[in-house]
């Protein structure tokens, strides 16, 4: 469950935009009142908010506009938020926030493998929500010189092209091929990729991964970590990564 | 239950099964011993008449009596011979009913009349039948035949008949606890069944699985139906706190979501935020301890640096807590749950005690303590019990804190105990020694 009470680090709701550029977000809610007050809350923090009250016509919505992210709601009319989710990535990886009313396991696992990001439980203080969304974006607009080369003290390696046996990820370009053939990947999963590649055979326990790649501290949940790397293994090819029970994840170098 | 236990169904039904097999072999036993008995002191009689005519006959051929009788006068006759033998001699009287005389009158010789006899039995080796008949004015003929033949076999009969009895018993015996053990089975399979009743498992049921119709197939499903409608009122029950909690919280998020909107400085909307947030809380603890309740929670375990996961936890919570640790340990736990439960218990510490409250990690527990007036002792003595709160703070708080904790805490196998320090406050330990639960 999400620490939501943290309502004393809210920054000023009329405070800095987060770019020169609004960031545009589309939020997909069918409760009016929560799309609404959702909208009005994001427009303060700077976001262009764009909304949607079912399934389809977010879908359309999305396919209209060039979002960088996007809120969706689990139960949701016509086209519920697992199956849009779904649709979503079949052509973008852009980043998704789920937002669930049940926090049992089902609804988080089933949004999580549809390639959601992350979730959050309704009802979340809207700095949480945002505080969740910046960490996407950042996902999302790190370049090669974002925070991960630098903390793997990397970033002076004369060579940015990694090989992992049929795998090799390019730092520079953020790109992945698996024997030649570029590999979609969303933000998260390659920002967890290079995690790994960062540090190839060593173990990287969950709450390290959550903190360096979600930005949760303890209160994360882990099955984020571990379905996104399930997400990840279906793409790069099952034994890249391995998992070392009781302790985390490695990836293969050889 | 134990095999040995002497109060087991099992024994109980042996003892009846050999008490019943014991009467039979008595009254049985009693009768054959009896009718032996009779046959031996008859054809013992037979047997002295027998001698006692031919002896008479030779009397009266050769006027001496054979070598192995002997002739007394009447003062020489065992008394009781003599007082039978009078009988005859004097007017026809009843015979005597005494067991070990008799008289014999219908089979001797017409012209003679009366033969005496005498069982003179001293247990345990002197078992003599005499007999006796007058052949002249105070000479007596007198035969005296040894018994113990008979008395031999008599006893021999009386110990085959124990023997036999022992022998049914070393058989009947187990057998009658062995025959139990198919009801002895469903009996202890019912109990299980009811003990997992009780530990949560609301699914179990005993079945009917034998076909015997009979009181204990009645018994368990008088039972089963028993446990399905207390399980199905369980279940709406807590369907309705789920239900509840599920559709409070889109309009939460909604009001949250808005309350956020409104100005900051302003008091008013300070307030609706600050009801909001406990609002926000009561759904969320009530949500939570109605999937505790099903049993629906999990832990997720990873390995985690005590100290630290506290340490954070502690200053997240924004209150002015001590935090120490000492000799902190790495515990494979969950740490979401951890933070749950020290989260609440520093809550519950600040809102109840008194400041300083402080929190302290030794090896894999962890210590929060407060200089308050302590637990009431009903929580001491039954744990924490929801809604309830120290009667006077009704108001602050709504007592569901320390049931997540207790939940959460049975979640992670830990144990949470709520002792009262000796110098004054209330102490909470949170156990993380792994197996500390079964202690």
């Amino acid at each position: 469950m999400t620490s939501n009470a943290q309502a004393g680090s809210v920054p000023d709701p009329r405070g800095p935009a987060p770019g020169p550029a609004p960031v545009s977000v589309l939020v997909v809610e069918d409760d009016a009142t929560i799309r609404r007050a959702v909208q009005l809350a994001l427009e303060r923090y700077g976001y262009r908010v764009d909304v949607a009250a079912d399934g389809l016509s977010g879908l359309e919505s999305f396919r209209a506009g060039a979002h960088d992210l996007l809120i969706l709601d689990v139960m949701l009319p016509e086209l519920d938020g697992i199956g849009l989710c779904h649709r979503i990535r079949e052509e973008s990886p852009v980043p998704v926030l789920m937002m669930s009313a049940r926090g049992d396991a089902l609804d988080v696992v089933a949004g999580l493998e549809a390639g959601a990001d992350d979730y959050v439980i309704k009802p979340v203080d809207t700095a949480v929500m945002v505080a969740r969304i910046r960490a996407l974006l950042r996902r999302a607009t790190f370049g090669p010189d974002g925070p991960a080369p630098e903390k793997s003290g990397r970033d002076r390696a004369p060579d940015h092209i990694l090989t992992f046996g049929d795998l090799t990820v390019d730092t520079l370009g953020m790109e992945v091929r698996r024997a030649g053939v570029t590999v979609p990947l969303t933000p998260t999963e390659l920002r967890l990729l290079l995690e790994f590649a960062a540090a190839p055979g060593s173990v990287l326990d969950r709450r390290r991964l959550l903190r360096d790649v979600w930005d949760y501290g303890w209160e994360g949940d882990t099955r984020v970590v571990d379905l996104c790397v399930l997400r990840l293994r279906k793409k790069i090819g099952s034994g890249r990564i391995e998992t070392v029970r009781g302790f985390g994840y490695k990836l293969v170098r050889g | 239950m134990d095999f040995l236990n002497p109060r087991a169904l099992r024994w109980k039904i042996a003892a009846l099964a050999a008490a019943a097999c014991c009467a039979v072999a008595a009254v049985v036993g009693f009768l054959v011993h009896d009718a032996t008995r009779e046959r031996g002191l008859r054809v013992g009689t037979d047997r002295t008449l027998t001698r006692l005519i031919a002896a008479e006959r030779e009397y009266d051929r050769t006027g001496r009596a054979p070598a192995d009788i002997d002739v007394r006068s009447r003062d020489e006759l065992p008394e009781p011979l003599a007082r039978d033998l009078a009988t005859f001699v004097g007017t026809e009287t009843e015979p005597e009913t005494g067991a070990v005389t008799g008289a014999v009158t219908e089979s001797g010789p017409p012209d003679t009349g009366a033969y005496a006899t005498w069982y003179d039995a001293d247990p345990p080796n002197w078992f003599w039948m005499w007999g006796a008949v007058a052949v002249a004015d105070d000479r007596f003929l007198v035969v005296r035949d040894d018994m113990s033949t008979e008395v031999r076999s008599l006893q021999l009969l009386d110990r085959s008949i124990v023997k036999s009895v022992l022998a049914a018993l070393l058989f009947v015996v187990p057998l009658a606890a062995l025959a139990t053990e198919p009801i002895n089975r469903r009996l202890r399979h019912g109990a299980r069944t009811a003990r997992r009743i009780a530990d949560g498992d609301l699914d179990a049921r005993i079945g009917t699985a034998g076909r015997a119709r009979d009181e204990v197939t009645e018994m368990a499903s008088a039972v089963d139906d028993m446990a399905g409608a207390l399980q199905r009122k369980l279940e709406n029950e807590r369907r309705f706190t789920a239900d509840v909690a599920h559709e409070l919280r889109t309009p939460l998020m909604g009001l949250v979501t808005a309350a956020g909107l409104l100005p900051e400085d302003d008091e008013a909307a300070g307030l609706v935020r600050d009801r909001l947030r406990a609002l926000n809380a009561l759904v969320e603890d009530l949500l939570e301890i109605s999937r505790l309740d099903a049993g629906a929670e999990r832990a997720r375990l990873d390995p985690v640096p005590l100290g630290e996961l506290v340490a954070d936890v502690v200053r997240r919570t924004g209150t002015d807590t001590r935090v120490g640790a000492v000799d902190a340990e790495v515990v494979e736990t969950d740490p979401r749950r951890v933070e749950r439960i020290v989260v609440n218990l520093v809550t519950n510490a600040h809102r109840h005690g008194a400041a300083p409250v402080e929190v302290t990690v030794t090896g894999a527990r962890i210590t929060v303590r407060d200089h308050g007036p302590g637990f009431p002792a009903d929580l001491l003595e039954r744990g924490p019990q929801r809604f309830r709160t120290g009667a006077s703070e009704r108001g602050r708080g709504h007592g569901l804190g320390l049931t997540v904790a207790q939940g959460q805490s049975e979640v992670l196998g830990a144990r949470l105990t709520f002792t009262n320090a000796p110098g004054g406050g209330a102490v909470a330990t949170l156990d993380l020694t792994p197996h500390a639960s079964a202690a």
